[in-house]
């Protein structure tokens, strides 16, 4: 597979290293957020046939973590993006 | 105290040898330097190095380079600085250079150096870096951090036929091993 | 007996005569033959025994198809078997065997299996040796390993070498036929990077096997001059003797390019190179293959694809046979039968479907010595050129699951459905299966993807050649069979095999394959796919569109196990960290243990000592008594810094770290979300915004990993970075009594009084006049202790210097082992402890879960299940005879309990021989432990037949009060 880096552009996924499903972005907060909503974050994920949003990190590179938009079906990838600014749009920041 | 003197070996020795006509010299004269942009200050830290160095802020694929200064992105945030060095502490001059603009790490005994170079060159390269080294979109200047034989590397074109090969400095002679095979293999 | 079959002319090179053997026997071919090409010239017709029944074989195809000439190359080491003779290139003292019989080829021991045909049809295996259960390990496994199986390997080291490489370009065309040299040229002038693969030595495809012209050359002459012209060109990488053997996600390529397999000594360089080769488009312009015609015993050695019968004819100059018969459904018939005379050659029959003629049935055990046709008569002839039509090479296109689809026209399955992305297909692998349409068609690819990647059109037009007749009537099985119809050579599947499976119920394609082994062995049923479906079709009643077809997965002809392995063998399966102190301690009696990818000295033998116990112990003792150095370089260094790294470090350990004092030192504790502990380590301030973090050897990666995912994912605004540098510093532990004295003597202008540089201290500082360092007070072996740093170039010369500067108080070296023994006997958790499964409450360090504050795992680390009263808890354990020794993996029981997982309490986790208690020693978790010090348990461990009494201490096995590293 190959992966098209925003910055550095088409690269081996063997460079990679896979961690899941986009959610793991949207940790709860551990003082406000209760022990059920931690659960969920911690163990449960959808597991679509198709699109899939995924983390995966450049290790072997500029060691960013991406977000890949990915089908499951086919390994087609229609989007990446620097999880960074995944994560700001989704609301986290300090 | 104890009558001894802190001498450095270099991790390969100071490895210079050609094989099938290419040369691979390890660069052991080279302070390496890294600095992490701090969040938000990317204007700042652009003209402080302009300042400092004279030399431009490096994009994610092209190194800068003024003189014995080469600047490389190495991530979204932090570059690496290669200049001629045989201080055992290059740390303090940077950052004063800098005016304490940037987050600096010491990196020259992380990384082994090592420059390849000769007509050949990229026969032997195509068995170890999976990055096109075509000069079209591999030009001089360019660098890129990837994987060769398994071990995390950083990758710089210094001219037409000539490379800068960076690895971690612990499995220098693993690195060196796979770079002259290639040369051997390919020639 | 001298090439008795050669005829004139060829694409061979009689210029340069090559000697080679076969079973032993001497003869001669010349350059430009494979082994094939040279064993028909000398008049050799069995070449192999089938796989099953041991039938006698001889060459079937000329290509990468073949089912049947399977043989062994070489001699010794590197010896290889199951080589297709079609695509072995013939070179001076080549020797060559035949494989899969007992005693003489031609008098094969095991031939009795083919008497015994009716018990061996289709899923034998399932049926035959059901019963009696017993017998399978006894009997049935030994003989059928005997007995099954094609070519021996040598069982020695592969004494080549193998390589891997990445190559990119805008457009791969694999095969260099008259398709893939006319796109080649058009896609090469228009300035693409173009990579042209092909199988064959010779490029020009099926133009050196036929007569044909190309812009008024003779074919192989003008695929010589593209050749030549395409490999003179900047922009093109022409690869010949390389198959393209796998089409991957993403435009990526297999490529396996054979550099040394024709010539009899490679010189030291690799045999085959596997290639990864990154696309932005590809063509495939593989050709075609011919298949065969059902009838009875229509593989005797002699019965041949008519294409090939040309391909030796044309490009070799060489005669299958003496007395030629043709068999056909097609056009080929004629034009065989043409090229054969044109030799002067005697062609005994054409026999073709299309006039209601055919073939009932070949004679000649060990080589064909007549047919006998449907109307009765007989025909001699020791050839048979067989024609059932030809099948598009669609294998690539199937590769990502893409199916093909019948054409009714040229009665195959053409490229259908999604193709690999990227992908098109041109010549007769896209069903274009005469001379002109395939250049054409080349052509307009070449100028689809040209555009398509440049947005220009190039003018080119297609190069001028004829279009032969090509007309096929599907024509599979022969009536009123008489014994048995080969489809599947290479398994030995015959067209009854494929009725009794489907009249068994495998009606799915898919099932049949599997049932019967159709198309499952080595050439992946190249020559029998499309036959065997038929038969089931016709079976069924349905038709072939209906039947459906299997699909090919990589490789495209098999890729050995050396060249995927590539150089990564031996000493070079992976790369190699070695310590600052490496040379050093190998001068010193170092034995070297691999931690990951590391080599770390686990002990330091002196003269005298007889075995690691003794060395251990002796570190051990030196170290606690005086002083003892142990290179800790592995252990994983992250440098810290940011407005925020405080901040960032406080949410990273469960424990505080907002508030730890500019030089100083905290210890702390890793968990993964779910709550349990990962890591563990020590992390310094040097200054109000820089820490130095250390992880444990095996976790520096992970953790590195997980802390950047925090920095970027969970918190993008805090002001954090992180950089490793694991490999920069070169890090002593220098622990015991004597360590500061020690240092004293290397440390220049720092207090190092317990007051002045107390236990947790840090600082930056200078050795041995002027020279930067860094200095920790942290203690693994539970001795005063300090680890010193300094860059890792230095590494050699201070080890060096710290052992001169301890000579006055009889230093020791200490290795990976002595430093287990001595966090055993401290009571420090590692590896053993930290599996998976630990939490901090195990660990005895629930405390160090804050709970005022959000770090990773802290939530999840309050789950109930996680803080229960009869929680497992890591204690220290004794045996009650100080005699036994103990073992890690023993199960706790409590005494009087029976022996089962419900009364299980427990495990050993890390054991040693502590020299300072004198006897053995473990960790271990058990339930309530903390409650239970002083009981005595058993130690039970069934799997080493031992039961120990032990007694539960403190983890701690000395000085549970941490004196001796406060002091």
């Amino acid at each position: 597979m190959i992966i098209n880096h925003p910055l550095l552009g088409p690269r081996d996924a063997a460079e990679f290293v896979y961690k899941g499903d986009v959610g793991l972005i949207d940790r709860p907060d551990g003082m406000s957020d209760d022990l059920d909503t931690f659960h969920d974050y911690a163990y449960l994920r959808d597991n679509p046939a198709g699109e899939h949003q995924e983390l995966w990190y450049h290790e072997q590179g500029d060691r960013s973590w991406l977000v890949v938009t990915r089908s499951t079906l086919t390994h087609e990838i229609t989007k990446v993006e620097l999880a960074r600014d995944v994560a700001r749009a989704r609301g986290r920041s300090s | 105290m104890v009558n001894h003197t802190l001498t450095p070996t270099p991790f390969l020795g100071g490895y210079d040898q050609s094989i099938g006509g290419i040369r691979i010299r390890e660069r052991h004269d080279l302070g390496l330097i890294s600095m992490a942009i701090p969040l938000g200050d990317d204007a700042k830290v652009k003209k402080a190095l302009k300042a400092a160095y004279g030399v431009a802020e490096p994009s994610a694929t092209k190194s800068t380079v003024k003189g014995d200064v080469r600047i490389i992105r190495s991530a979204v945030d932090q570059m690496l600085m290669l200049f001629p060095n045989d201080a055992p502490n290059p740390v303090p001059d940077v950052k004063s250079a800098m005016k304490d603009s940037v987050w600096v790490t010491d990196q020259s005994n992380t990384w082994v150096v090592l420059e390849v170079s000769g007509d050949t060159v990229r026969d032997a390269l195509e068995r170890l870096c999976p990055i096109d080294l075509h000069p079209d979109t591999f030009a001089k200047n360019a660098s890129a951090r990837t994987v060769m034989e398994h071990m995390g590397a950083l990758i710089v074109r210094t001219g037409d036929n000539s490379f800068l090969l960076m690895s971690a400095s612990s499995s220098a002679g693993s690195f060196l091993h796979a770079v002259e095979t290639s040369a051997k293999y390919a020639s | 007996m001298s090439q008795i079959n050669r005829l004139k002319g060829g694409l061979v090179n009689r210029g340069n005569a090559m000697s080679f053997t076969w079973n032993g026997k001497s003869m001669s071919g010349f350059e430009g033959d494979t082994l094939a090409s040279a064993l028909l010239a000398n008049g050799e017709r069995l070449v192999g025994r089938s796989f099953k029944y041991h039938r006698p074989r001889g060459i079937f195809s000329s290509g990468a198809e073949e089912p049947n000439a399977l043989v062994q190359l070489r001699k010794g080491a590197a010896q290889e078997p199951n080589t297709r003779a079609t695509v072995a290139e013939l070179f001076d003292g080549l020797e060559a065997t035949s494989q899969n019989h007992r005693g003489p080829l031609a008098w094969d021991l095991m031939s009795v299996t083919d008497l015994m045909a009716p018990f061996f049809g289709a899923g034998f295996y399932y049926k035959t040796f059901m019963w009696p259960a017993k017998l399978w390990e006894k009997l049935y496994e030994p003989a059928i390993r005997a007995s099954a199986g094609l070519g021996r390997l040598s069982k020695k080291p592969d004494p080549d070498v193998y390589d891997h490489g990445f190559l990119h370009c805008d457009l791969l065309i694999t095969g260099a036929g008259p398709a893939g040299l006319a796109a080649a040229m058009v896609a090469a002038k228009a300035g693409l990077r173009v990579i042209i693969a092909d199988e064959d030595f010779l490029p020009g495809g099926r133009l050196n096997a036929e007569t044909f012209e190309v812009d008024g050359q003779p074919g192989p002459s003008w695929a010589a001059a593209k050749a030549a012209e395409l490999a003179d060109m900047p922009n093109v990488r022409f690869m010949t003797r390389t198959t393209v053997y796998g089409a991957f996600d993403h435009g990526i390529y297999g490529l396996l390019e054979r550099k040394t397999d024709h010539l009899a000594e490679s010189g030291g360089k690799p045999r085959q190179i596997l290639w990864r080769v990154y696309t932005k488009r590809s063509l495939l312009c593989a050709g075609s293959t011919e298949r065969a015609i059902a009838f009875a015993n229509n593989e005797r050695p002699g019965v041949m694809l008519a294409g090939a019968v040309r391909d030796y004819v044309n490009r070799y100059g060489v005669t299958p046979g003496q007395k030629v018969a043709v068999f056909t459904n097609n056009d080929d018939g004629a034009r065989t039968a043409d090229d054969l005379k044109a030799q002067e050659v005697d062609v005994s029959a054409v026999i073709d479907t299309r006039k209601g003629q055919y073939v009932a049935e070949a004679k000649g055990r060990r080589g064909l010595k007549a047919i006998v046709l449907g109307d009765g008569s007989v025909v001699e002839a020791d050839c048979l050129a067989v024609s059932g039509g030809w099948s598009p090479n669609v294998h690539l296109t199937c590769h990502q699951r893409g199916r093909p689809s019948w054409n009714d026209e040229i009665a195959g399955f053409v490229p259908g459905g999604e193709l690999p992305p990227g992908m098109t297909v041109a010549g007769a692998a896209n069903g274009a299966m005469t001379l002109g349409a395939a250049l054409a068609s080349g052509v307009a690819a070449a100028k689809a993807a040209v555009k398509d990647l440049t947005g220009k059109s190039p003018r080119a037009s297609a190069p001028k050649a004829g279009d032969e007749t090509y007309e096929v009537q599907p024509y599979w099985e022969v009536p009123n069979l008489k014994g048995r119809a080969w489809v599947d050579l290479q398994n030995d599947v015959t067209t009854k095999d494929i009725r009794l499976s489907q009249k068994e119920g495998f009606r799915s394609v898919e099932l049949l394959k599997r049932y019967s082994t159709l198309g499952m062995a080595t050439d992946q049923g190249k020559t029998s796919n499309v036959l065997g479906l038929a038969v089931l079709a016709e079976a069924a009643g349905k038709s072939i569109p209906e039947t459906g077809t299997t699909i090919f997965r990589p490789p495209y002809t098999p890729v050995p196990m050396g060249a995927f392995a590539g150089r990564a063998r031996g000493q070079d399966f992976r790369p190699v960290r070695k310590t600052p102190s490496h040379n050093w301690a190998a001068e010193n009696g170092a034995d070297f243990v691999e931690v990951g990818m590391w080599l770390r000295a686990q002990w330091f033998k002196r003269p005298g000592e007889k075995g690691w116990r003794d060395s251990v112990d002796r570190e051990v003792e030196m170290t606690r008594k005086s002083v003892g150095i142990c290179d800790v370089t592995t252990l994983g260094k992250i440098d810290i810094q940011g407005r925020d790294a405080a901040e960032f470090l406080n949410r990273i350990y469960s424990n505080p770290f907002l508030k730890v004092p500019v030089g100083k030192v905290r210890y702390g504790l890793m968990l993964r979300e779910d709550g349990i502990c990962y890591d563990d380590g020590t992390t310094a301030r040097l200054s109000e915004n820089h820490f130095v973090m250390t992880t444990t050897t095996a976790n520096a990666v992970l953790v590195f990993r997980n802390m950047e995912f925090a920095r970027q994912c969970l918190w993008p605004d805090l002001d954090v970075h992180l950089i490793s540098t694991t490999d920069g510093w070169a890090q002593f532990a220098v622990a015991g009594p004597n360590s500061r004295a020690l240092l004293s003597k290397v440390v220049d202008d720092l207090d190092l009084s317990n007051e002045g540089f107390p236990f947790m201290a840090c600082s930056e500082c200078t050795v041995f006049g002027g020279f930067p360092a860094r200095l920790f007070r942290i203690s693994f072996s539970g001795e005063l202790a300090y680890e010193i740093a300094v860059p890792a170039r230095y590494g050699d010369s201070m080890i060096r210097g710290l052992m001169k500067a301890g000579e006055e108080f009889d230093v020791t070296p200490y290795g990976t082992e002595a430093l287990g023994v001595m966090r055993i006997e401290k009571g420090h958790a590692a590896g053993n402890e930290l599996n998976g499964q630990t939490t901090a409450a195990m660990l005895g360090l629930g405390g160090m879960v804050s709970k005022k504050k959000d770090s990773i795992g802290s939530k999840l680390s309050e789950r109930e299940g996680m803080n229960r009263e009869d929680d497992m808890r890591l204690m220290g354990f004794h045996p009650v005879d100080k005699a036994d020794k103990l073992d890690a993996g023993a199960h706790f029981l409590t005494q009087g309990d029976p022996e089962d997982m419900a009364h299980d309490q427990g495990w050993m986790t890390s054991v040693a021989y502590s020299p300072e208690l004198g006897h053995s020693i473990g960790l271990g978790f058990i339930k309530r432990g903390k409650d239970r010090v002083g009981e005595v348990v058993r130690a039970f461990d069934p799997v080493r037949g031992k039961d120990t009494k032990v007694v539960i201490t403190s983890a701690h096995h000395i000085d549970p009060e941490g004196d001796r590293q406060r002091g």
